[in-house]
């Protein structure tokens, strides 16, 4: 018994891929999500600032102290803007929320009025509308409420009791106004995800899942050109007049058909088990998932052109996809990641691709809206391309 | 057919192939014997075009390789020394999809294959996938898979590697049937038996450099190696030794076994002398072995060394 135990330990530390799955990779994806959620780092257990949009349309002291309260909140970080633009970022994805404070806000709050401050929001982005909620809401009470109240108050004593002095109005105000008393009424808006009846969470399921599964599946289509150089048939194919870009081509736009239908494939199957509409925007969905499989496919057989065997491509491909997917999207939602994580989320295909899918499906931004995701898978598949065309004339077939 | 002209190659500071030169006649089998390493597959893909060498020339049917590659791919066959299949493919669909990468119109590929599969006599496995054949029959659809665009050249890089007797005899009559069609044979070997049985011209390679080519015979003479004559005496004194091998340098005796070696010039003529001096010198034969020049024994003298080292 001690014999086998001893041969297949040996047998496991010889198999590369089996010892990097079983203990370098978890390290990895264990560092990154508890670097994403805050648990390691110089986070101290705090999420990033919540960017939340500022317009406001009064310029009175009211809404200007207001501001100044919420500005001062370290979760909270102001951008001023009007009200259209803000809204149109929250509709393109690039804030989850705005706050609106409209003209006639502080004369409404004198006279005891409804409020007239509207928070538009992104439902999608719920993790940011939750911090909104625990110090906004507080801030935003306390702030009006107090106003609220004061201004009924004083109104009051100076109708009825005419000769009272300043001192003992300020101590009576004091002793009545209670935050917990406050009552604010806040219009919240959502604005993103209303033309379209498909749940967010499925988009989220359909575009990261699709995105996940089709970068291993053409990672294995990527592998087979090592298969193939590795049982000859790459040497064969070289006897005949093709050429060995055309050999290339070939892989490539395989890789490509494939990676077109496996994710037309997904979304069908969205479309027929789930009621996912996908009629919200065809040419966008079209040109999205063009895109996508063209960027997908280029970074699978890029993958295979800088490893030199087939389990080095399998091992290479294992962790770069899940490290890839664990920070573009796939796994973890952004908003969560430390800004330096999100900022490498860029680079990976997965944001570019669950973020366009997003647009399309959720925010129903037109075409023009999201041609520069479009535009940017594509660039990241041409500059795969170039890339891999000059590793495998350099590596894959070392003649003359 | 094919002048190699002082063709040499190199691979960083590895010298594969080193001022190599032959020539080939049409309808010729021509062997490259060697060692693995030794250089031959180097020279096989310097003949169909993949290498490109540092010095030298190539010409194969007048035509440059350096001028016209595109030329030489579509007058060559390569047997690679892999099974180089696709093995959830069925043999024809193997067949269709080497053939087709040689634009043959459709119907001309499909008589191609089907006359493919006749001579390798595998026309009944044509619809079973690949990863059902034995070796062997791997070994002759990968044969087939180089006639499918009609070669005036076929080279057959060790296409007999781990394959039994029988199969082995079923490629070695597929290689002669083509010889007898008229096409050119280049066969790289590690195996003398078969360089013996085919070859016209047998090229001798070590560390890249051929040591010596011709005929079986012209070898044989280069080398100087005679035939073997093996005889095993019963019991037998030292005086009925000496005087055999008194005299004889040729004679070596190895008592332990009571075996004596004869190196003969002729064997044929020689075979009743040697039994006549032993019978006069008193000994007594119980049996007669003989070994004409091998190659083995030529490659043995040429290099110093066993050719499966």
């Amino acid at each position: 018994m001690f014999k086998l135990f001893k041969k297949d330990l040996i047998l496991f530390f010889h198999d590369q891929r089996s010892v990097i799955l079983t203990f370098l990779l978890p390290v990895i994806l264990i560092s990154l999500f508890a670097f994403a959620y805050g648990g390691i780092g110089v986070f101290d257990g705090r999420s990033e600032p919540v960017n939340l949009l500022v317009a406001d349309l009064d310029q009175t002291r009211s809404s200007k102290e207001i501001v100044y309260k919420i500005d001062s909140l370290e979760d909270m970080r102001i951008i001023f803007s009007d009200a259209i633009k803000s809204k149109e970022l929250v509709i393109k994805g690039e804030y989850a929320c705005a706050l609106i404070i409209y003209k006639g806000f502080q004369d409404s709050l004198e006279v005891g009025n409804a409020t007239l401050i509207e928070l538009v929001y992104d439902r999608s982005r719920e993790m940011e509308i939750g911090i909104l909620q625990q110090n906004l809401i507080s801030t935003l009470m306390s702030s009006t409420g107090e106003i609220i109240v004061k201004k009924s108050i004083e109104k009051y004593l100076q109708d009825q009791f005419p000769a009272i002095d300043k001192s003992t109005s300020d101590n009576i105000l004091k002793t009545v106004i209670k935050k917990d008393n406050n009552k604010l009424a806040i219009k919240w808006t959502s604005i993103v995800g209303m033309k379209n009846d498909t749940k967010l969470g499925l988009i989220q399921a359909v575009a990261g899942t699709a995105i996940l599964m089709l970068l291993f599946s053409v990672a294995g289509v990527g592998t087979s050109i090592l298969e193939e150089k590795e049982n000859g048939t790459i040497n064969r194919l070289l006897y005949s007049p093709l050429k060995g870009s055309t050999i290339l081509y070939g892989k490539m736009l395989f890789a490509f058909f494939i990676s077109i239908l496996q994710l037309t494939a997904m979304f069908l199957f969205a479309w027929l088990m789930f009621n996912m509409d996908l009629s919200v925007n065809i040419p966008a969905l079209i040109l999205m998932i063009i895109a996508t499989a063209f960027a997908v496919s280029s970074l699978g057989i890029f993958l295979a052109a800088i490893a030199k065997t087939r389990q080095q491509a399998q091992n290479l491909s294992t962790i770069i996809i899940l490290i890839m997917s664990a920070i573009g999207g796939s796994m973890i939602p952004l908003f969560i990641m430390p800004s330096i994580l999100q900022k490498i989320a860029l680079l990976s295909v997965n944001y570019w691709g669950i973020q366009g899918f997003y647009d399309v499906f959720w925010r129903t931004l037109p075409l023009e809206s999201i041609l520069p995701k479009i535009l940017i898978l594509m660039s990241i598949g041409i500059i795969m391309t170039l890339a891999s065309i000059q590793l495998f004339k350099k590596r894959i077939i070392k003649f003359s | 057919m094919i002048k190699v002209r002082s063709i040499s190659k190199s691979f960083g500071n590895i010298e594969a192939v080193k001022n190599v030169s032959f020539t080939i006649e049409k309808g010729e089998i021509f062997g490259i014997l060697g060692p693995n390493g030794a250089g031959k597959s180097t020279i096989v893909n310097i003949l169909n075009t993949l290498v490109k060498p540092d010095k030298g020339d190539v010409i194969i049917d007048g035509v440059n390789i350096n001028d016209n590659g595109d030329t030489i791919k579509l007058i060559m066959g390569v047997v690679p020394q892999e099974i180089a299949l696709y093995e959830e493919l069925t043999a024809y669909e193997n067949l269709m999809f080497w053939g087709g990468l040689y634009d043959i119109p459709k119907q001309e590929l499909k008589a191609n294959v089907n006359n493919t599969l006749e001579i390798v006599d595998l026309v009944s496995r044509k619809d079973d996938r690949i990863k059902t054949f034995s070796g062997g029959m791997k070994r002759r659809i990968n044969i087939a898979c180089s006639l499918l665009h009609n070669p005036k050249i076929l080279v057959l890089d060790e296409p007999t590697v781990g394959v039994d007797p029988q199969n082995r005899n079923h490629i070695f009559e597929v290689i002669e049937r083509l010889n007898n069609e008229g096409m050119t044979i280049i066969y790289t070997t590690h195996y003398m038996e078969e360089a013996e049985r085919f070859c016209n011209t047998i090229a001798i390679i070590d560390v890249g450099r051929i040591i010596a080519q011709g005929t079986l015979k012209e070898l044989r003479e280069i080398s100087d190696v005679k035939d073997l004559l093996t005889i095993k005496l019963a019991d037998i004194n030292n005086e009925t030794i000496t005087r055999i091998t008194s005299e004889n340098p040729l004679f070596r005796f190895d008592s332990t076994s009571n075996i004596l070696k004869v190196e003969c010039g002729n064997i044929g003529n020689d075979i009743p002398i040697i039994i006549n001096h032993i019978q006069n010198s008193g000994g007594v034969i119980e049996r007669i072995y003989t070994q004409g020049t091998s190659l083995e024994s030529i490659y043995l003298k040429l290099t110093g060394k066993e050719l499966r080292d």
